[in-house]
């Protein structure tokens, strides 16, 4: 990607950050593949995370927490922490760049208009569920993501996402990726409260913070904040290497097979 | 920034299994042919029976395989009354499963319709065929033309809105800027035509009618899709080639990214170009020159149905590939099992059988724009070939022609 266009994008991304906490009245796109009415979830709050790169470390504590804390299936992941080796745009010194990614509960979420049975709905509190007893396994909505959050289950053969731990926040607790945060890098809150911790910090850190592909107008609401430009759209990268050969082409690495 | 690695990411699967492909392969099959069938069926002429007939078949065929290949698709097949009971009218699958089934409806009525009178002719034959016929057949009324030109066009405005769907449920995606572009719903239309004229190419020559009438009709048919496919195309990329985000763009990326995209955009335009150009050849050849020649069609039909099946395959399986917010492609091996190679292959089996169950118990050969039994033995367009009389005549036909 040239750089002109990164900057741009990556102006983009911080509008699209500041513009999307102004309750959006959806973007009033008539017809088919228009926002359904939300439902569930309590009306007086709007959940988002705000991810404070500065602090991640890359552990993957949130995402073993999350695995065991939602129980998905081996190999596939509702939050991960992609890992980059990057450059230095201007010395060209080499550090590694942490991406911790989830479902960002969209202000316009791609995945919602698609379901065909209403499978998969947006609470009221701004959470994007799904209803795995109504679900029938099209995985529109999985193709319909942009973000890579949705995956089928393959024990449910439904669709599966994160649900920011709606069932944890409903008893007062926080998200297993939270919780188990050792950077303290996760922050989720309720941004209708302007006291929250991620209110105030959002006010504080409002012209930095970016969201992921902010060109597709799903209006993320997942903040990020110390985001590297280069990844709010899909990375310019040499690819993960998923098989790692010995010199014999011998396959070293493990990897689960589902 | 080639300095960048990714160290770390999941691998991501695909999500939609070549179930979609075949049936994507088969309702484009099924609403081309349809439209093939219509001019003599539906509008009355009586130089494109020939053709209707063959049409008719596919048409019936491939509308019922389809739906077997959606379903399949699904990942709890079973749910599938949920459709009808949550409806949601803001997604274009959710429209699709209301159009579908009265669309397979259509076709269904509108073949039975047509190959009424020669039901009713047969009804005195032995066994199997004739008692098929009696049990089809519901009676010796004659068979209005007008229902079924009513029929016909109700069909026709619904395959319209399974081409309406079909293209609108995967262009929306925006999340896949390979799709997200409103050339994607014309050019499934236009590889569809492609597909289907060829496919009557293949059944001329299978089913041992070996029209060269036909063959010229459907010739020009596929030419005339070539162009649209071509010029579809064409506008895609001028329409793209200066947005620096959208469908154009991702697919510069990719074929610059990968030696295999690279290789598929090689194939397809040598494959379309080929095709194209050997089309051509024959329409222009001098009408002496044609039987000699147009005895070769079902070959071009061959590649066309290729090109048709490719085309979806490319555009619903490879897509998917290409990684979204991660770096390069991900991997996808065609499985073996019934999400993959079988799930293939057996569409096409279940597709054959069906083609087979209806040569052997169905006159298809005599489809007609309704009347009676006694019509059709008098009737001028019956085809140079006389039309089989006994259950022995009719299982004729079987492949074992060509």
């Amino acid at each position: 990607m040239d750089p002109i266009r990164r900057t741009l994008l990556g102006q983009l991304a911080r509008l699209s950050a500041g513009a999307a906490l102004i309750p959006l009245a959806s973007a009033a796109n008539a017809g088919i593949n228009q926002q359904p009415p939300r439902r569930e979830g309590d009306p007086t709050k709007r959940y988002g995370m705000l991810i404070d790169l500065r602090q991640c470390i890359g552990c993957q504590a949130c995402t073993v927490s999350c695995h065991i804390e939602n129980a998905a299936p081996l190999g596939s992941f509702r939050t991960t922490v992609s890992q980059y080796e990057v450059a230095h745009q201007e010395t060209g010194d080499v550090a590694t760049f942490m991406l911790p990614r989830l479902c960002n509960h969209c202000e316009n979420p791609p995945c919602v208009p698609v379901c065909p049975v209403e499978a998969t709905f947006q609470r009221q509190d701004g959470i994007v569920v799904v209803d795995s007893d109504r679900c029938v396994g099209c995985a529109y909505c999985v193709n319909a993501c942009p973000y890579d959050a949705r995956f089928i289950n393959e024990r449910t053969q439904t669709a599966d996402k994160c649900t920011f731990c709606a069932h944890r926040l409903e008893a007062g607790l926080l998200p297993a990726c939270v919780e188990s945060c050792v950077g303290g890098a996760r922050i989720i809150g309720d941004m209708r409260d302007p006291e929250s911790q991620i209110s105030r910090m959002i006010e504080e850190h409002r012209s930095e913070l970016m969201v992921l592909q902010p060109e597709k107008n799903t209006l993320p609401q997942v903040f990020y904040l110390g985001m590297d430009e280069r990844f709010i759209t899909r990375p310019t990268a040499e690819p993960v290497a998923l098989e790692v050969l010995d010199p014999h082409g011998q396959e070293m690495g493990y990897e689960f097979h589902h | 920034m080639n300095s960048t690695i990714e160290l770390l990411a999941p691998r991501y699967d695909i999500a939609w299994y070549p179930w979609a492909v075949q049936y994507f392969f088969m309702i484009a099959l099924s609403y081309a042919t349809l439209w093939l069938a219509a001019p003599a069926l539906v509008f009355g002429r009586q130089t494109w029976l020939p053709t209707a007939r063959l049409a008719l078949l596919a048409c019936l065929t491939t509308t019922l395989v389809a739906p077997v290949a959606l379903l399949a698709d699904l990942h709890q097949p079973l749910r599938f009354w949920h459709f009808y009971v949550h409806a949601n009218g803001h997604s274009w699958m959710s429209i699709g499963s209301l159009v579908l089934p009265l669309y397979v409806t259509g076709v269904i009525v509108l073949a039975w319709l047509a190959w009424r009178p020669a039901l009713q002719a047969r009804r005195q034959a032995p066994g199997m065929v004739g008692f098929t016929a009696r049990w089809l057949s519901l009676g010796n009324t004659p068979t209005p033309r007008a229902l079924l030109v009513l029929v016909g066009l109700g069909t026709l405005v619904l395959s319209t809105g399974i081409m309406l769907y079909t293209g609108a449920e995967v262009a929306i995606v925006k999340a896949r800027p390979l799709w997200h572009t409103v050339w994607l719903p014309p050019m499934f239309v236009a590889t569809g035509f492609i597909a289907a004229s060829g496919l009557i190419l293949v059944l001329d020559r299978v089913a041992g009618e070996r029209s060269t009438a036909v063959s010229r009709q459907m010739l020009k048919v596929m030419f005339g899709a070539c162009l649209v496919a071509g010029l579809v195309a064409g506008s895609w990329f001028l329409d793209g080639i200066n947005v620096s985000a959208g469908s154009v763009a991702a697919a510069m990326k990719s074929v610059r990214g990968s030696a295999e995209w690279r290789g598929t955009a090689l194939w397809g335009g040598l494959t379309g170009l080929l095709l194209f150009g050997a089309v051509l050849y024959l329409i222009t050849r001098p009408a002496s020159r044609r039987p000699t020649l147009y005895a070769w069609a079902w070959l071009l039909g061959l590649v066309a149905l290729h090109v048709g099946w490719m085309f979806r395959w490319v555009v619903l399986m490879d897509v998917q590939t290409v990684a979204r917010h991660s770096a390069g492609f991900h991997h996808y091996g065609i499985p073996a099992g019934s999400s993959g190679i079988l799930g293939i292959v057996g569409t096409f089996g279940l597709w054959l059988t069906a083609a087979l169950l209806i040569d052997l118990l169905l006159p298809w050969r005599q489809a007609h724009q309704g009347g009676s039994a006694a019509e059709l033995s008098t009737a001028p367009s019956t085809p140079a070939h006389p039309a089989p009389k006994s259950a022995a005549e009719t299982t004729e036909g079987a492949p074992s022609h060509g």
